[in-house]
């Protein structure tokens, strides 16, 4: 059935259709509306599980794990400095291969104060050892929180469902709510094995020997690689009985391309347009959009790129000191090339700022100008760019 | 596709009709996409809320630079130089004229329309939300939706005062002046 909902309401929706038995949450703005909507639902009995209105995000997530290891489905949602308090928990969730979902709504963190988009919270969570899947709009939000939870139960690892604040969080659009049926058809009912009996309570994250904690990581390894074929055949599966679907990257008319633009998260949408525009102009431009940050789609990013002369990569997020994070991981993807392209790094849209098609076009005309590659990202800002026009 | 943007002040209403009206279009089968400026929600203070339309998915998730429709809730929100620097020739200004002597002579080289909307809703009962009076008037001008359609929405929707809402849409749909 096809609703009109804003993105939050989306991705309560398929909470709500993966039947989750426990929702441990504090609300924070953008993310509040998850948990109101989640709240009203458990209200009027549509919820399957219970809210748990926690004291803190730390403790949210120290709920979610404990219910986790007891043998249910988990969910929470946070953002910001909500997800930054939950820091040290998340270590805790992957380290107990707990497979938790998590919507995080990306929004700036603190200072100075601000609520727009900006990628560097979640970002900033990369070596947690949580998976992390940047959605493009609402619809894709919704279908990769329900594809996330068969992700998480095979591979026994936490994810995280990154969405754009307020371009995804709050814009109202029409929204295809998949029916329970398809939906149970896709995602059977949670069972792992149950580690915790309350009945008869343990301790776990015992105290190793440096060559045991070793051992773990080294395992960890290499479990987190083998999650790439079951992330592909989760989204095969999804797209057979739900009628969509999305890759780890997705790459449109990247063939014979002269120049790509990579993007990821809301900006990719509206650099759909931008392409199309230089398209019709006669560019040769194509589009990589990335969706799997952990595990980095290292080999999709380089059968796309290796014909590419030339790459622009937009990130709503910096790094001080270095670049954009996904411009940043996206070189290191290219470095095994034999022929790598002049990759160009853009900062747009930091705090939910302003990008346009018009903007995104420009810099894909000045990536394709350069002939080295630079080590600095360009900051594109519209106040300056109406001024360089 | 149609770009339209609303001004107004918060407890008018701004956001609720630009939702309403986006409703509208999407029982109509079209593709509405629908938002507002985020941030410092408080009585009084300025709102713009923000709503595309096309018969496909709208894919741009960016501000609205260019509209081709105007709405404005708040007659002292009216900015005649801003107003003649942005909206698209030919374009749609609609403005709640309550408590001003401005008859906007300036703007109507554009489709202008005015209504007194705060009138027809302190005459419902419904003091200063004159959201559904604004949409009423909306319908009239624009042509681009119909009134029983509206009804139905705004029926479906509004919380409370569901006869005076419907009132105040039909009244200010008989009363709005067009200038074009």
């Amino acid at each position: 059935m096809k609703q009109l909902l804003q993105g939050n309401y989306a991705v309560a929706e398929a909470v709500r259709l993966a039947r989750v038995q426990v929702v441990a949450a504090y609300p924070i703005t953008p993310q509040t509306p998850i948990y109101e909507k989640l709240s009203d639902m458990e209200l009027e009995g549509k919820l399957t599980g219970v809210m748990m209105r926690t004291e803190s995000e730390h403790s949210a997530m120290a709920a979610c794990i404990a219910a986790s290891l007891t043998g249910v489905r988990t969910f929470t949602a946070t953002a910001s400095q909500g997800l930054a308090l939950m820091h040290e928990m998340l270590h805790f969730a992957s380290g107990n291969r707990v497979p938790i979902v998590m919507c995080n709504v990306n929004r700036v963190v603190a200072v100075p104060w601000a609520f727009g988009s900006d990628q560097s919270d979640s970002l900033s969570q990369r070596d947690t050892g949580w998976m992390q899947f940047y959605c493009e709009d609402a619809q894709e939000a919704l279908d990769t929180v329900i594809q996330a939870y068969k992700i998480a139960e095979q591979s026994l690892f936490p994810v995280i469902v990154a969405i754009d604040g307020f371009f995804t969080s709050h814009f109202m659009e029409p929204i295809e709510i998949p029916d329970q049926a398809t939906v149970d058809a896709f995602l059977p009912p949670f069972s792992i094995p149950t580690r915790f009996n309350i009945e008869d309570p343990a301790f776990i994250s015992n105290v190793v020997s440096p060559e045991q904690y070793m051992a773990y990581r080294e395992r960890s390894f290499a479990d987190m690689e083998k999650t790439r074929p079951i992330i592909r055949e989760a989204n095969r599966e999804y797209q057979e009985i739900v009628g969509r679907g999305y890759d780890a990257v997705q790459a449109v008319d990247t063939e014979g391309a002269e120049i790509v633009l990579v993007t990821s998260g809301a900006m990719t949408s509206t650099a759909r347009v931008a392409i199309e525009s230089l398209r019709a102009k006669g560019y040769k431009a194509g589009l990589l959009k990335i969706k799997a940050f952990r595990p980095f789609p290292t080999e999709e990013v380089q059968e796309a790129l290796k014909n590419v002369p030339k790459v622009a990569v937009l990130d709503r997020n910096i790094s001080l000191g270095k670049e954009g994070i996904f411009c940043h991981e996206l070189k290191s993807a290219l470095y095994p090339l034999e022929r790598r392209p002049t990759v160009t790094g853009y900062i747009a849209g930091i705090c939910g700022a302003d990008v346009s098609p018009e903007m995104i076009e420009d810099m894909v005309i000045e990536a394709l100008k350069q002939d080295k590659p630079t080590d600095l990202p360009v900051w594109v800002r519209r106040e300056t760019w109406l001024q360089k026009r | 596709m149609i770009e339209i943007k609303f001004f107004g002040r918060g407890g008018q209403g701004a956001v609720i009709a630009s939702q309403i009206l986006a409703k509208v279009f999407f029982v109509m089968g079209k593709y509405p996409q629908c938002f507002s400026v985020f941030g410092g929600e408080r009585r009084g203070a300025p709102v713009a809320s923000f709503l595309r339309v096309d018969d496909k998915k709208i894919l741009l998730k960016c501000e609205i630079t260019a509209p081709d429709e105007m709405i404005y809730l708040a007659p002292d929100l009216v900015d005649e130089k801003e107003i003649q620097s942005v909206l698209k020739p030919g374009g749609l200004i609609l403005i709640n004229n309550a408590l001003t002597d401005n008859d906007f002579r300036a703007l109507r080289k554009f489709r202008l329309a005015l209504v007194d909307a705060l009138a027809i809703a302190e005459e419902m009962g419904m003091g200063a939300t004159i959201n559904t009076a604004i949409l009423g008037a909306y319908a009239k001008a624009s042509k681009a939706v119909p009134m029983d359609l509206l009804e139905q929405v705004i029926k479906e929707t509004v919380p409370a005062k569901v006869s005076a809402n419907v009132a105040a849409a039909k009244r200010a749909y008989e009363l709005t002046e067009l200038f074009y």
